[in-house]
């Protein structure tokens, strides 16, 4: 790489200091907004609610958190996100894999009329059908529960095809030699190639994680009881509609931050393995047959 | 008999992805077929009704500036969105210093992570015109009067399309990068030795190298258009719904709002008709298949 340019020359001095001020002029636009968030809320409500410039905490106080996340109930939103992320994360997965390992099987009849399937189902976002997948879960009674959350997206053709991809990485003569010893196809599958593919798992595990703790338009759509608020419906609820005030309390500006730094916790904790495999992923995702 | 015991385990392992698409996905596009037809009540007998759940969506003039604004609104978001991070990922390619390169990519890709409620609640309290950081700065640098960005139609569609392309800038970057590294070193060398200066490098052999990168990310981008509902949910408000409102808030307006459930299903279909129509122009002026 270094020796790519004349890195001697006052125009290129000049440029690469450009280039970098404008990398970090792009950088605090993200930057600042956030840490004005945390400032918010770590400072004391009255603090909070003063028109004023603040990029740390003015006088300090976790009464946000406490207040969000007792008076305000967040713990039970959070749980219900929880659940549902958890669940249908896990569930996303394993079809996938299944489906996944099926289509990797060269000569299986029928095979063509999978992938058509499965392509088709791709073609129409989940959006578009949103009315009559509100009819359908309506028939199901499945209405104002957690199971729906789950329900909906359990299962992607992206997921499939991505962990078709990676398993198509996986030497397929092992496999038949395997079974020439007379191993099973679930054995197979479960001892060889969920194994051998961890990088797939880990990248279709965190995309959905991410996805589901995010999932807001399913939520909008499914539910409106309150005690089976998501997460992110909550912050809807707390942010975006109230004035300032629910029946019993009155929200300040830290309460809501609050709010917003206990909801992204968790994806900040996986965010540094999402950087390491999203990249995998969205290039095997992304090139198809 | 022999193939099936052969093959018999993939095809039960099939099994449950096949009944979930049966049920959630061909099952909802042929009910919602036979709902758009239908004057769908909640209880009694659901009659029949052509086409005129179809001629009510076409003749509704908030459907009609829905389609508008999601060719706007949406339009705006493919293009400056495919421009902006794609200017982001060469400038950081010129970046040297390995650790600034990382440290960028890493702070640029977070608002892509985080859900539209949160990123939504955040710039609600940063553009508000009473103590929202924006307007702060705003007046310290001599305006006169805070402006209500999120309630000025002239300023909300600006606000979709920009906090759009900023939450996705480091995403579509990244997917940009991962083309430019894929370019063959020795192009590089080649140019420099017939003397080509640090842009002409990037105009003569990165940028004609990317285009099936370009061509790839565009392709996926496009069907974006018609899916924005989220951001848009979250930041309308009665003021600036007719300059805002698109396709799918159209729809969940219809169909959860006014429960109107026979007129959002037309609605819906008029979506997955435009989905498909897209999907197909864009896929002949790429020329997709080619890449």
């Amino acid at each position: 790489m270094s020796e790519r340019y004349d890195r001697l020359g006052w125009a290129n001095k000049c440029f690469d200091a450009l280039n970098a001020l404008f990398l970090l002029a792009l950088m605090l636009t993200m930057i600042i907004p956030f840490l004005n968030v945390i400032a918010l809320a770590f400072s004391s409500g009255v603090a909070s609610m003063q028109p004023d410039i603040i990029l740390f905490p003015k006088s300090f106080s976790l009464e946000g958190f406490r207040t969000v996340w007792e008076n305000l109930d967040l713990w039970r939103p959070f749980l219900n996100s929880a659940i549902v992320t958890v669940a249908g994360t896990a569930l996303h997965v394993l079809l996938s894999c299944l489906a996944g390992y099926v289509l990797i099987h060269p000569e299986l009849p029928g095979k063509r009329i999978m992938v058509t399937f499965i392509l088709i189902t791709m073609m129409v976002p989940q959006e578009a059908v949103m009315i009559p997948l509100y009819i359908v879960n309506k028939d199901l009674h499945l209405i104002n529960t957690l199971s729906v959350l789950v329900l909906s997206g359990l299962v992607s053709g992206f997921s499939i095809l991505l962990m078709r991809n990676f398993f198509l990485g996986v030497p397929y003569e092992m496999a038949e030699s395997a079974k020439i010893d007379g191993a099973g196809e679930f054995r197979i599958f479960l001892t060889m190639y969920m194994r051998l593919a961890t990088a797939g798992l880990a990248t279709v595990t965190l995309f959905e994680f991410v996805g589901r703790w995010n999932a807001f338009t399913a939520a909008v759509m499914f539910i409106n009881d309150s005690m089976k608020y998501t997460l992110q419906l909550a912050l809807k609820s707390m942010i975006v509609d109230t004035g300032a005030v629910s029946s019993n309390y009155l929200i300040t500006t830290n309460v809501r931050m609050a709010g917003i730094i206990i909801s992204i916790l968790p994806l900040l904790a996986v965010y540094p393995f999402v950087q390491k495999y999203f990249m995998k992923g969205i290039l095997l995702g992304a090139s198809k047959e | 008999m022999r193939t099936l015991r052969k093959y018999g385990p993939l095809y039960v392992m099939m099994v449950p992805v096949v009944v979930y698409f049966l049920v959630y996905a061909y099952y909802p596009l042929v009910r919602g077929l036979q709902t758009s037809f239908q004057d769908y009540r909640l209880m009694g007998d659901r009659p029949y009704v052509g086409w005129s759940n179809y001629s009510a969506v076409l003749h509704d003039t908030s459907f009609q500036e829905a389609l508008v604004n999601t060719f706007i609104i949406g339009g705006s978001i493919l293009l400056i969105g495919f421009a902006a991070p794609l200017v982001v990922a060469l400038s950081l390619n010129e970046v040297l210093q390995a650790w600034y390169k990382k440290l960028a990519q890493m702070v640029l890709y977070i608002p892509h992570l985080l859900s539209w409620v949160v990123i939504g609640g955040m710039w609600i309290f940063l553009l508000s015109p009473d103590n929202g950081l924006v307007n702060l700065l705003l007046v310290k640098a001599g305006l006169d009067q805070p402006v209500n960005f999120l309630a000025d139609p002239g300023w909300a569609r600006w606000i979709m399309i920009l906090l759009a392309v900023w939450k996705d800038m480091g995403y579509n970057c990244i997917l940009f990068l991962a083309g430019i590294m894929s370019i063959n070193p020795s192009l590089y060398e080649a140019a420099r030795m017939d003397g080509a200066s640090r842009w002409q490098q990037v105009r003569f052999v990165t940028l004609p190298q990317l285009s099936s990168t370009m061509k790839v990310i565009f392709l996926l981008n496009t069907l974006g258009i018609l899916r924005i509902f989220d951001e848009v949910f979250i930041l309308r408000n009665p003021t600036t719904a007719p300059k805002v409102d698109v396709l799918m808030m159209y729809t969940f307006q219809k169909g959860m709002v006014d429960i109107q459930i026979g007129t959002a299903a037309a609605a819906s279909f008029f979506v997955v008709l435009l989905t498909l129509a897209l999907t197909l122009v864009v896929r002949w002026v790429t020329r997709f298949d080619e890449v």
